[in-house]
């Protein structure tokens, strides 16, 4: 299944972006995860639990979703594959669990905006508030997706026991 | 991919033509079976913390244990009310 070169080139701007969107929204992420854990001002803390919320609903999810979306339509409208080499499949299982990770991790994070929010908190101690939850979830993230960004540029090379057969079978049919 | 010259970003480029050529399967990279090492170790640490940790997710956060309240953004409810309003049902995705 290929594509027309327009769209396949469009669709390869939408993942490259959604992609390299996320991996970006991230690192702000962490460095509001860090802010968080490390200001002493209540207000400051609390102000960062809200606006990593945002981020999260608001621009994590949403680029997330984009970049698996783009990434199966790129994968599976060209002669990559989805599962022929190597590095699209680690980056498939990358993508696909930062996904859940992600969405499963949004409980938490409503959860800590919830009680940044909640005015009955002692406002001058933003102890009970702070997490090294979101910075350690961040900093794997960022982690995964520049690792899927490093494959996506190196392409190392690979054939999937499934992508050889393929392959032979191509080559087979060439070839009568 | 069909629309694109055959070169070292290309399936079939000069990259795997000396991986994929020939009538035996050429065996699993290296860099994958490192990759599948990490990811392994990756997958028991979290386990292992999961089960050292005990509670995960939002509840932890809670000294009440209240942690079943899920809420939407906290941006919708706020709008709502000044103060804080507890959630009535879960997720908006």
């Amino acid at each position: 299944m290929t594509r027309r070169p327009r769209l396949r080139k469009f669709v390869l701007t939408a993942h490259v972006v959604s992609s390299v969107g996320w991996l970006g929204a991230v690192a702000v992420f962490l460095a509001l995860a860090v802010a968080g854990l490390t200001s002493q001002d209540a207000q400051v803390v609390r102000a960062v639990y809200l606006a990593m919320e945002s981020t999260g609903w608001f621009v994590l999810v949403p680029l997330s979703l984009a970049s698996l979306v783009t990434g199966l339509l790129q994968s599976l409208g060209t002669k990559w594959g989805l599962f022929r080499h190597y590095w699209v499949v680690v980056k498939l299982i990358i993508n696909v669990v930062a996904t859940i990770v992600l969405l499963l991790y949004m409980q938490t994070l409503s959860h800590l905006a919830g009680v940044a929010s909640d005015t009955t908190l002692s406002s001058s101690d933003p102890s009970e508030l702070r997490s090294p939850s979101p910075a350690l979830h961040a900093g794997v993230a960022l982690l995964l997706l520049l690792v899927a960004a490093v494959l996506s540029v190196y392409k190392p090379s690979g054939m999937t026991r499934y992508g050889w057969r393929k392959q032979q079978e191509q080559r087979v049919a060439a070839q009568d | 991919m069909a629309d694109l010259p055959p070169d070292a970003d290309s399936p079939g480029g000069t990259r795997d033509i000396g991986t994929a050529a020939g009538d035996r399967r050429p065996g699993t990279p290296r860099w994958v079976k490192v990759f599948g090492i990490i990811a392994l170790a990756a997958v028991v640490l979290v386990v292992i913390l999961l089960l050292a940790g005990g509670n995960h997710g939002p509840s932890r956060h809670s000294s009440s244990g209240d942690g079943a309240a899920q809420t939407p953004p906290s941006s919708v409810s706020r709008s709502e009310d000044a103060g804080h309003k507890p959630p009535a049902v879960g997720h908006q995705t």
